[in-house]
């Protein structure tokens, strides 16, 4: 069966990232359909599991979305995501999970156009590998 | 149809109770924790109130460490009587509190996936001699998975797999390990999920026949357990033999050839020669379910390591005090804190553990800034010590 599509989750932190899709929604710009925005408040939120979580349920990638370094609302939620960060990979490369299905970046406030070509750009990255490094169809 | 309750009533005994409450008297859990009571847990499921019991977080709460099993008078298996609770338990949509974020039931559950293509190895490098063809496995478990998640308590789990290999060699064997080997379950079964537990051991079972070993070195007290006795019980026997590595080493041959190697290696004693001193943790799967209790200590004694016994050592060691990655909290911290309260009352230079498993939840429950130096302690692993002897 043909893989029409790439599933992408992206965590959003609700500062600068959120507000970003929320533009871009505004500004009725697209994105792939393939995404999927989990909110949440800060990336500091997250931890390994829920990351490798969403690989477990079928994403394909799984894309992390916070704020500029030095401007985490709560101070060390960045920081924190970074670590967490540096586990999943840790460990989705442990799982046989390509490097290139997870990254952690980050977005200014309200920003549409740049949340398009991050989401955009992550996914045409993926669409470059061969298909075997995909897990099987759902 | 048969009551599956009354089965798992049946199999485990649970009907012979006489209500005598020792099990609660001894049980780690029900005495910090006062809500919970096995002696209460079995009398409600034998009067027929199982559905109370199943719904309830009491449920999770029993650390399967068997430390009630040595001393009920009439022999009520409750830790497998707990497990099949649990089984059932899950069916209706319930389950234990998962810490670390579900982080490693996922990865044991995405190990289930026939397809997976794991980088396991990437720890195998250097010296280290391996062979497909060996007779012996050295089954490495969720060692280099722990490593990440644990680095920052200052665990190194790699570093396990690699003293296994490197006392191996040094013994003149090269063991084989397997890039395909995945998570053999045990957390998975004694949580309930038994259904993701037979999909890891059938893949296990086949990649482990495919070798055409004869027996399976371990350094995890809990991956030998499930492989020796769970495989065959749920599953299928991987026929072959399967050891803990502390038990392989302390067969007199090779005993005599790590104290051989040792006196080759370590300098003479002199005057001021000190001998180091530890303490030793004896996990549950290993003592109490497979009843290795000497083979540990010998090891170590041959170390030159003297070793000095907690009040709870042996047959009523107390367990480390979470089990299958769930439920801790309150009640597991005050364990592990009386536990090195009572590792340090002995006044030994460390803490040795086993498993892997009992070292990490020692760490976690040091790095307490309010206790601090009152249950600080250097814990190391047994075969990490052979192996750094050995050099
Ligand atoms: S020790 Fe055994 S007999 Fe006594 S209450 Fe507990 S389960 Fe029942
Ligand atoms: S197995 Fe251990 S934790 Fe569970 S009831 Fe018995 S003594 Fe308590």
């Amino acid at each position: 069966m043909e893989k029409t599509e790439t599933r992408v989750i992206v965590f959003t932190c609700n500062w600068n990232a959120y507000s970003s899709l929320e533009a871009a929604g505004v500004e009725g710009l697209s994105y792939p359909a393939g995404v999927y925005a989990v909110k949440v408040m800060c990336l500091g939120r997250l931890h390994p599991g829920l990351i490798l979580k969403a690989f477990e349920q079928g994403a394909d990638s799984v894309l992390l979305l916070g704020c500029p370094p030095g401007e985490c609302h709560y101070g060390f939620g960045n920081r924190h995501a970074e670590e967490v960060f540096a586990e999943a990979r840790a460990l989705a490369h442990l799982l046989g999970i390509a490097e290139e299905r997870l990254r952690l970046d980050w977005l200014d406030v309200g920003d549409g156009h740049a949340f398009v070509e991050k989401v955009t750009a992550f996914i045409e990255q993926l669409c470059s590998f061969q298909p075997s490094t995909l897990p099987p169809s759902h | 149809m048969p009551d599956p309750i009354k089965q798992t009533i049946t199999r485990h005994r649970a009907y012979y109770c006489l209500e005598c409450g020792k099990c609660t008297a001894t049980c780690p859990v029900a005495r910090q924790d006062s809500g919970f009571s096995p002696r209460r847990i079995v009398e409600e499921v034998v009067a027929g109130r199982a559905h109370a019991v199943l719904e309830s977080p009491l449920a999770w709460a029993c650390l399967t460490c068997r430390r009630c099993s040595e001393i009920c008078p009439s022999d009520v298996h409750y830790s497998e009587f707990t497990r099949e609770l649990r089984i059932l338990a899950r069916e209706i949509g319930h389950q234990g509190a998962c810490t670390h974020g579900d982080t490693i039931h996922t990865w044991m559950r995405m190990m289930a996936d026939p397809a997976l293509k794991q980088n396991r190895l990437d720890w195998l490098m250097g010296d280290l001699q391996v062979s497909p063809t060996s007779d012996t496995v050295y089954w490495v478990g969720c060692l280099p998975y722990y490593d990440v998640l644990f680095r920052r308590q200052g665990f190194q789990g790699v570093d396990i797999a690699r003293a296994a290999v490197r006392v191996l060699n040094a013994l003149d064997i090269v063991p084989a390990v397997l890039a395909d080997e995945r998570c053999c379950g045990h957390d998975l079964l004694w949580q309930g999920d038994v259904n993701t537990f037979r999909h890891l051991a059938e893949l296990n079972l086949e990649l482990l026949r495919s070798t055409g070993a004869r027996r399976i070195v371990t350094s995890c007290p809990e991956c030998a357990y499930t492989l020796k006795v769970d495989y065959p019980a749920f599953v299928g026997n991987t026929g072959m033999e399967v050891l803990h590595i502390a038990e392989l080493l302390s067969a007199s041959d090779l005993l005599s050839a790590i104290r051989h190697l040792l006196s080759a290696t370590r300098h003479p004693p002199s005057a001021t020669h000190h001998s180091p001193s530890a303490t030793y943790q004896d996990p549950c799967r290993l003592g109490r379910y497979m009843h290795v209790y000497d083979a540990p200590r010998q090891l170590l004694r041959a170390l030159g390591i003297e070793i000095v016994e907690m009040a709870h050592a042996g047959k009523t060691s107390t367990c480390c005090g979470t089990s299958g990655w769930t439920n801790c909290g309150a009640t597991s911290k005050a364990i592990q804190v009386e536990r090195l309260r009572e590792a340090r009352a002995t006044g030994a230079e460390m803490l040795v553990t086993a498993c892997a498993k009992c070292q990490i939840h020692f760490l976690c429950a040091m790095d307490d800034p309010r206790l601090g130096a009152e249950i600080e302690m250097p814990v190391r692993d047994l075969i990490t010590l052979v192996a750094n002897a050995l050099e």
